[in-house]
């Protein structure tokens, strides 16, 4: 043991050892680490939950792509399928205009033409026998809808479930425009039933007629009724089951 | 005075020429590495202590530095495996007998400084 001493000079030895602990030590600051933590099982159930939930969140978000991908799909082969979507919209629109009253409609119904008493000799005592007013025309429109009026316009006006009747002194008003006698209704609809109620015995155009107020029905086969040209503007009334 | 820094010496040309190498070693080996890094000063802080104490022994002190740091590593490793921290046992221990080994060698160097006056 002694001649190993005396061989090997400790000093020299220790330093080649230390060397080899700095080039360790110098790799590691070189790593440039984080501060190192211990692992305690605190942290690693905190580490596994996170994990967990980021998995979750994950499958969830794998679950939307799906039905992405499914509804991307079905929409790729409405594309493909020789413009199958526009058409479909296409006559979604014109079937929802339909029936909105914003369409032209042609067919068969009767046109009544009312005025006020051409004669110049007054029916009665009260000037206003002799006129046409606003609660004349409504319940004609009342006798042509119970008669299954489909389509009716009053001087060119289509008249929808908001359309207005209203009295504006020697004119009425209907949908926010003024017009002036003669009115002209159209209506299409089963001629016979339509001419039957307001001519029959006892309506109201039966009666109007005893007034001495003209009124001249006409059977057609072929009628143009116009589109509502308004615009709807709901400010207070929204679709059910969409706010609450 | 040079005879008590030749160790410092030493760790510093290691941590330049550690510096200067262009290997480095996989991030995941750190934890080991920094324990064995450990028991290997722990082993040069005991050779210190014991050629003062003119009983430096060549072979325990390779066997020394070597063994004590493949179990230092191992350990590490070993806890890594079972989830629990068991790096702790070589850091208390080498830890320990560091500062013990540096009392030691402040008393023998001190006692000399002593007994010179």
């Amino acid at each position: 043991m002694g001649d190993i001493m005396r061989r090997h000079n400790p000093k020299i030895i220790l330093t080649i050892f230390s060397i080899i602990v700095g080039i360790f030590i110098a790799n590691q600051i070189k790593l440039k680490l984080e501060t190192f933590t211990p692992v305690t099982i605190k942290s690693l159930q905190a580490t596994k939950a996170e994990i967990t939930s980021v998995n979750n969140e994950i499958s969830e978000l794998n679950k939307i792509l799906k039905a992405k991908e499914e509804e991307l799909a079905l929409l790729e082969n409405i594309a493909m399928g020789d413009d199958n979507i526009l058409d479909i919209l296409k006559n979604d629109i014109s079937y929802n205009k339909l029936y909105s009253g914003q369409t032209s409609l042609k067919g068969p119904g009767i046109v009544i033409k009312m005025y006020d008493n051409p004669e110049e000799r007054s029916y009665g005592f009260d000037l206003n026998d002799d006129l046409i007013h606003d609660v004349d025309i409504l319940n004609i429109l009342n006798d042509l809808k119970i008669a299954g009026a489909e389509a009716i316009s009053v001087n060119g006006e289509r008249v929808l479930s908001t359309s207005e009747i209203k009295c504006a002194g020697p004119t009425i008003r209907i949908n926010g425009r003024s017009t002036a006698t003669p009115f002209v209704i159209k209506a299409i609809g089963d001629p016979k039933l339509l001419y039957a109620s307001v001519n029959a015995p006892g309506t109201y155009g039966d009666i109007l007629k005893i007034y001495s107020i003209g009124f001249e029905t006409t059977v057609e086969d072929m009628l143009y009724i116009p589109g509502y040209k308004g615009v709807f503007n709901y400010r207070f009334a929204k679709p059910l089951g969409e706010d609450d | 005075m040079i005879r008590l820094f030749f160790a410092l010496i030493g760790i510093l040309i290691g941590i330049i020429i550690g510096f200067l190498m262009p290997y480095t070693y996989n991030a995941s080996y750190s934890l080991y590495i920094s324990v064995a890094i450990l028991a290997c000063l722990d082993s040069v802080f005991g050779g210190i202590r014991s050629n003062l104490e003119k009983n430096f022994n060549i072979n325990i002190f390779i066997s020394g530095f070597f063994g004590n740091a493949a179990l230092a590593a191992f350990l590490a490793y070993l806890g890594d495996k079972l989830g629990v921290p068991l790096y702790y046992a070589a850091i208390f221990t080498f830890g320990g007998r560091l500062f013990e080994n540096f009392a030691k060698i402040r008393r023998i160097i001190l006692f000399r400084r002593k007994e010179t006056n």
